[in-house]
């Protein structure tokens, strides 16, 4: 049992409830990822990974494969 | 970005109601001319403005919500049928106003989050291998040792290890004077330095400091916060299946398709769908010129039903800036105004934040200052010295004063304990190694603030509490003051926020006033957050629903009144709605009214809730709005009512 952790981060362009499936379709679809919310209201991506199987590099180029831009974010 | 987004939804919404209205205007122009151009325009009037509505309707249908939408879809249609080509252009028509109206008044996307992350500092100083370097704030080590300059933010949560001085913590405490640090003094995220260069060991950074914290509730608050329930859609739920069910009951019964499709028309009534609206938009019209800004039509039906409120101490119930409150001489050769010229002089050479208050004080009392004082010296950790008229003279904290070596002796203990209990803070005068006076500063009550926390007593709210982060005798001697009786201090931002939470479990609908960054949590969670400006830091401000801009707390009753009212208001023209909707159905069952009329009477039901509506943006008779004494040109109730409408719409495009 490798230790998850949380990373959010953040996109500007969420907008439509359409891009929540995409987004997070795209992170579950990454081995490693153990569950990925979107919350469109404040622009966060939540995702519980494992730091070891997926980076939050390869994080933010999942969430750019569907087509957003994300940051993740210090505070 | 989202800002440009909405207003490009918004600029569509509206083109889709000229569009619509050119096209009604054009078909009644062609009717004398042909018959069929005119039926063919309304019919298209009616699918400009009623295709977003009927896609609405078909959304809301998939999970299982019946809207209005629905009911003027389907009335829209059965319109058409029974070849009503008129009612159905403007019902669609009036649906689709009374949407861009309410887009007008619809909360628009917050900037807070924005807002609290400009307080985290762009970059944070780390001493590493004996080298300064620049690092982002959240990629600080724990552990490591920050270094922050004078006039600068503090990028971790820690300790200090080195230095003094003073720091502005009222974006995360919410306390309004600055506090001293030194060696062993705990050091916040987003506060500001100033006085001193300080070195901090980094014990949280990023996501676990305070303000992280902050910003982390601020967003769960908004992403977990469930739209409230407008009128107009609790009302749908049940009316719009009944006035199906009847409809089609009544064609069951009389076997007459026509009769079906008549009533459903009759029943979806232009003033129906634009009563609400209207009234929304007139409330927030009303507001917006009295210093309210209302940031959305749902949070006035929020605000109406408001049974506790809970306000922030520092800088909502108080000015939110320290002022001096007693100088005192303890020396019997000494004038307060003396001591004060002293203290002033002194004080130019300081950039201590408690030096402008006394200063101001000076100045204000005519006293003569100098340009600079002489031989100033600045001791570490706040204390200032200088010569002033030949003396040695000391201005500093208490502790300040024993650690240079001077005895504040019994009578100048007692003075500072007096105040101290009273909520406010102190600095010691030395004059030649001997305490010669005393100067208690505290943050205002507002002059406003018992008349406000009174009159929304007066107008029925049950509970009314105190938050602060400031200790519990300064609360409770500003409770005191403005006559609140349930007082929480030494609270957290998320304290606040828990007692928020508690009230709310205890069924009471919160409003909760604040102007800090430490209040956020609190605003975003409460059933309204209203800011109240002048004060309010830029997070509050979009934090909160409604804003009261002119920074008048009186104007805290005036919203909630104003509130009802337009709750009132609505629903009176529902019911106008309604009842037109009764009379009219009675009369197409007893046969007795036939469409010319019907459509006629509807019109005349149009006209009469926006007239209704119209009469918010009049005073109230029991003039909550008089009594505030204010300098306003009188308004007559009734000559500037037209022209005022104007005024208010004009002031809405452009905001």
């Amino acid at each position: 049992m490798q230790t998850l952790r949380t990373t959010n981060l953040y996109s500007n362009e969420l907008s439509c409830p359409s891009c929540i499936g995409k987004i997070e379709g795209r992170l579950h679809a990454l081995a490693g990822v153990e569950q990925a919310s979107v919350h469109t209201t404040t622009g966060r991506i939540e995702v519980r990974h494992d730091p070891e199987a997926v980076s939050v590099a390869d994080l933010v180029a999942a969430v750019g494969e569907a087509g957003y831009t994300a940051a993740p974010r210090g505070f | 970005m989202a800002g440009s987004m909405e207003s490009t939804r918004m600029q569509r919404r509206w083109v889709q109601v000229a569009v619509a209205a050119i096209l009604i205007a054009a078909g009644f122009a062609l009717r004398a001319w042909s018959e069929p151009v005119y039926a063919g325009l309304l019919i298209t009037a009616a699918a400009v403005a009623g295709t977003p509505i009927a896609v609405r309707a078909v959304r809301d249908l998939r999970i299982r919500r019946v809207g209005i939408e629905a009911l003027v879809t389907i009335a829209a249609i059965g319109a058409v049928v029974i070849g009503e080509v008129w009612e159905a252009a403007a019902v669609t028509g009036l649906f689709a106003l009374g949407g861009a109206l309410e887009a007008m008044t619809m909360g628009r996307t917050r900037r807070a989050l924005a807002l609290l992350l400009e307080l985290v500092p762009e970059t944070a100083t780390v001493r590493r291998d004996g080298a300064e370097v620049a690092v982002a704030p959240a990629e600080v080590g724990e552990g490591e040792t920050v270094i922050v300059r004078p006039g600068h933010r503090i990028p971790v949560d820690g300790q200090v290890l080195l230095g003094r001085a003073a720091v502005d913590e009222q974006t995360v405490t919410g306390e309004s004077m600055p506090v001293e640090k030194q060696p062993g003094s705990e050091v916040y995220a987003g506060t500001t330095a100033a006085g001193g260069v300080l070195e901090v060991r980094a014990d949280r950074v990023g996501a676990d400091t305070a303000l992280g914290r902050i910003i982390h509730r601020v967003e769960e608050a908004q992403e977990h916060k469930v739209p409230a329930q407008r009128f107009l859609e609790r009302f749908a739920r049940w009316y719009t299946p009944g006035v199906v069910v009847l409809a089609v009951v009544a064609g069951l019964l009389t076997g007459d398709v026509r009769l079906a499709l008549t009533l459903l028309v009759i029943a979806c009534p232009g003033a129906l769908v634009i009563s609400i609206p209207i009234s929304v938009v007139a409330g927030v019209g009303r507001g917006a010129r009295r210093g309210i800004l209302v940031k959305g039509g749902e949070h006035l039906e929020q605000a109406a039903k408001v049974t506790a409120v809970a306000f922030d101490k520092t800088g909502t119930l108080t000015e939110g800036r320290p002022e001096v409150a007693a100088v005192e001489p303890l020396d019997d050769g000494i004038e307060a105004d003396e001591l004060l010229r002293w203290a002033a002089t002194v004080e130019l050479g300081s950039e201590h934040p408690l030096a402008t208050p006394i200063i101001e004080r000076a100045r204000a009392a005519g006293l003569g200052l100098p340009e600079r004082p002489d031989a100033f010296v600045a001791h570490e950790g706040g204390g200032v010295q200088a010569t002033v008229d030949g003396s040695e003279v000391l201005v500093g904290t208490p502790m300040l004063l024993s650690s240079a070596g001077i005895d504040v002796g019994p009578e100048a203990s007692a003075a500072l304990e007096r105040h101290r209990s009273a909520g406010r803070t102190t600095v010691l005068l030395a004059r030649g190694a001997r305490v010669v006076g005393v100067i208690a500063l505290a943050d205002r009550v507002r002059d406003d603030a018992a008349r406000a926390v009174a009159d929304l007593a007066r107008a029925g709210v049950r509970r009314r509490v105190m938050l602060t982060g400031d200790a519990a005798a300064v609360g409770h001697a500003v409770a005191e003051q403005v006559g609140i009786d349930e007082v929480h201090a030494e609270l957290s931002p998320e304290d606040k926020l828990a007692v928020i939470r508690a009230l709310q479990a205890e069924g009471e609908r919160v409003a909760m006033f604040g102007d800090g960054v430490n209040d956020a949590p609190a605003l975003a969670t409460a059933d309204v957050g209203i800011a109240v400006g002048a004060t309010a830091t830029p997070v509050a401000m979009e934090t909160a629903d409604v804003a009261l801009t002119t920074g008048r707390l009186v104007r805290a009753s005036e919203a909630i009144h104003l509130a009802r009212r337009t709750v009132r208001i609505m629903r009176q023209n529902v019911t106008i709605a309604l009842a037109t909707v009764a009379v009219l159905l009675t009369g197409v069952l007893a046969g007795e009214v036939h469409m010319a009329g019907g459509m006629l009477v509807h019109q005349a039901s149009v006209l009469a809730v926006i007239l209704n509506a119209l009469r918010l943006l009049r005073s109230s008779r029991n003039s909550h709005e008089r009594n505030s004494h204010e300098n306003e040109e009188p308004e007559s109730a009734t000559a500037g009512a037209r022209r005022r409408v104007t005024d208010d719409e004009e002031a809405m495009l452009t905001s």
